[in-house]
């Protein structure tokens, strides 16, 4: 968000949100709120309850309890909500013999927009030269886009998506981070879902991490990631040997990664650099890569793999 | 309201299934202006393979030749309308853009019943085209046949938008597409008839509020066109009566709601996950 623009986004609120399909919990007592301006992670593993949560904030799934509201409300009951809401929850739900605009129109019906708004959101993410083309000639990345479209149709002041980077190429993914940061420069809510830390590491502003349908924790990326402070640092010198011989009587665990790197564990640039600095070792690089996003991550999820994950989302 | 209307019927504008069920019923329609052709000559004296329509119920069979086409097709348009949104997922788009689900639900309705009109006309188009210029060239007086507008157009519109709310029951309870097709035309075709011929052989129950038995006493008029005898009388062999028009059309406009109602509590309360 920058200083000039107001924030036009709406807060979403997770108040005790909870769903159970039989016996399997899903969701558990999750409560969090995503603020306007910002472009929050919903992070967790696969089947750790991010669609299921999302969905349920759409009015797609009922919660056995607890609630979720955008600006204060349930989504169904938002007068005409794909101007306030756009969603991009999966990219199959297309009818393959209806071509791009004829799908981006049906939204557009659907919500009082114009044809014209139809080619500037097919514009805005790049398939107006296929806008005639049937739906079910499109790639995975093409319907991604598309989908897109007709999220954005109504200039909603939230964006909700699940999973976006799937199936997009890597100049897609460094688009869809673009726009997401610029959306949330204009004060809208963007709340993504993904499994794919390193992208969103580079996106977010404040991170949601679950799993097992739990909130496991939830704050600005340099709050979540500060909390584990000793991490793997990687220096790049001419000493490899003097600085071995540093390390091992400091009592540090280190890695050779190659004739000029090593990987010292469990460490922090604050206690590294002095000690380099005591014993004057020459440096050509030093990379803190101990505390990134997806070492809190598996911490925070850690044993919980495909055969622990109840079939939540 | 009218925008989901409206989208609706752009999305049943954009499914080439839709187009392909609602241009059959011209050929179909064809088909039984020839059958109506072939009646009426078995009535002429003397006989003749075809002739001019000259009897009432003849006249009326003619202008009706698109009843047995909407009754195997506009069903099918009701299936398709529902069973599409499920069989391609497109129904998470259609409740993001109206999460009220009752408001879905109507506008299909309305969406599904328009397209049934565009159906019956579709079949008048075909008689006007087909029937009244063979009519002519036989002989016939086009004007008779005309006269009978009032009698049967009614009707056969009417009984089309039920048919086709029928099908969209029917779908919203079964959601799988191509159980839906099937068990619509498998059922229209030959079930419905065994299990009615069945019963009233065995039990000499008259099993007239089924769909076809429901149609063909509403669309009475035609319905005697067509043979399905009327007046109550029914099948002289299995001594079948039909119900009174009105009875008809009750049981047709059951057949419609009570699915969509079931349809409504199951299907379309549901979680779509």
């Amino acid at each position: 968000m920058t200083a000039e623009t107001p924030p036009r986004g709406l807060p979403i609120e997770f108040k005790g949100l909870t769903k159970h399909f039989g016996l399997i919990k899903a969701v558990e007592n999750m409560t969090l709120t995503v603020s306007p301006g910002k472009v929050t992670g919903f992070l967790g593993p696969n089947g750790s309850g991010k669609t299921t949560s999302l969905r349920m904030l759409l009015g797609l799934v009922s919660p056995t309890s607890g609630s979720a509201t955008i600006g204060g409300q349930l989504y169904h009951d938002l007068p005409n909500p794909s101007l306030q809401v756009g969603a991009v929850l999966e990219a199959t739900s297309f009818h393959p013999s209806r071509k791009a605009r004829a799908h981006v129109q049906t939204i557009a019906r659907g919500c009082g927009k114009s044809d014209k708004d139809v080619d500037a959101a097919l514009e805005l993410v790049g398939l107006s030269g296929d806008a005639k083309r049937t739906v079910g000639g499109f790639s995975l990345g093409m319907r991604q886009r598309l989908e897109l479209a007709g999220a954005l149709i109504g200039d909603p002041a939230v964006l909700i998506l699940d999973e976006p980077s799937n199936g997009l190429d890597p100049q897609g993914i460094a688009w869809l981070r673009d726009f997401m940061r610029f959306l949330a420069g204009e004060g809208k809510t963007v709340l993504v879902s993904s499994h794919l830390l390193s992208e969103m590491a580079q996106t977010i502003d404040e991170v949601v991490i679950v799993s097992q349908g739990q909130l496991r924790a939830q704050g600005t990326l340099d709050s979540i990631t500060g909390n584990l402070t000793a991490g793997t640092i990687r220096v790049r010198t001419p000493e490899t040997d003097r600085m071995k011989a540093v390390l091992t009587e400091a009592g540090l665990t280190f890695t050779s990664l190659a004739s000029d790197q090593i990987a010292i564990q469990q460490v922090t640039p604050e206690q590294l650099g002095p000690l380099v600095a005591r014993h004057q070792i020459v440096l050509y690089e030093m990379v803190h890569e101990g505390t990134d996003l997806e070492s809190v991550f598996l911490s925070l999820t850690e044993g919980m793999g495909f055969g622990d994950q109840a079939a939540a989302s | 309201m009218i925008r989901t209307i409206r989208s609706e019927l752009l999305k049943l504008r954009t499914m080439p299934g839709m187009w392909v069920v609602l241009l059959l019923a011209f050929p179909l329609t064809g088909l039984f202006i020839v059958v109506a052709f072939l009646t009426a000559g078995s009535h002429a004296i003397p006989h003749s393979t075809f002739a001019a329509v000259q009897r009432l119920s003849d006249r009326r069979l003619l202008l009706g030749a698109g009843f047995q086409s909407v009754t195997l097709l506009a069903p099918l348009l009701g299936v398709l309308c529902v069973t599409t949104e499920y069989r391609h997922k497109t129904i998470t788009g259609t409740l993001l853009l109206t999460p009220k689900r009752s408001q879905v639900l109507g506008a299909k309705i309305v969406a599904t019943a328009l397209w049934a009109v565009g159906m019956s006309i579709l079949t008048f188009v075909a008689v006007a085209a087909i029937g009244l210029p063979w009519d002519a060239s036989m002989g016939g007086a086009i004007g008779s046949v005309l006269d009978q507008v009032g009698a049967v157009v009614p009707e056969l519109l009417l009984a089309t938008v039920l048919l086709s709310l029928f099908g969209l029951g029917f779908g919203t309870l079964v959601k799988n597409q191509i159980a839906g097709v099937l068990v619509t035309i498998g059922g229209t075709l030959i079930l419905e008839g065994l299990i009615v011929f069945l019963v009233n052989l065995i039990f000499h129950y008259d099993l007239n509020w089924m769909p076809n038995e429901a149609t063909a006493a509403f669309a009475g008029e035609i319905a005697r066109g067509a043979g399905f005898g009327g007046d109550g009388g029914g099948n002289a062999s299995l001594n079948f009566h039909l119900l009174p028009w009105w009875g008809g059309g009750l049981a047709m406009l059951g057949w419609g709601v009570v699915p969509l109602t079931l349809g409504y509590f199951t299907t379309f309360r549901k979680d779509v996950t």
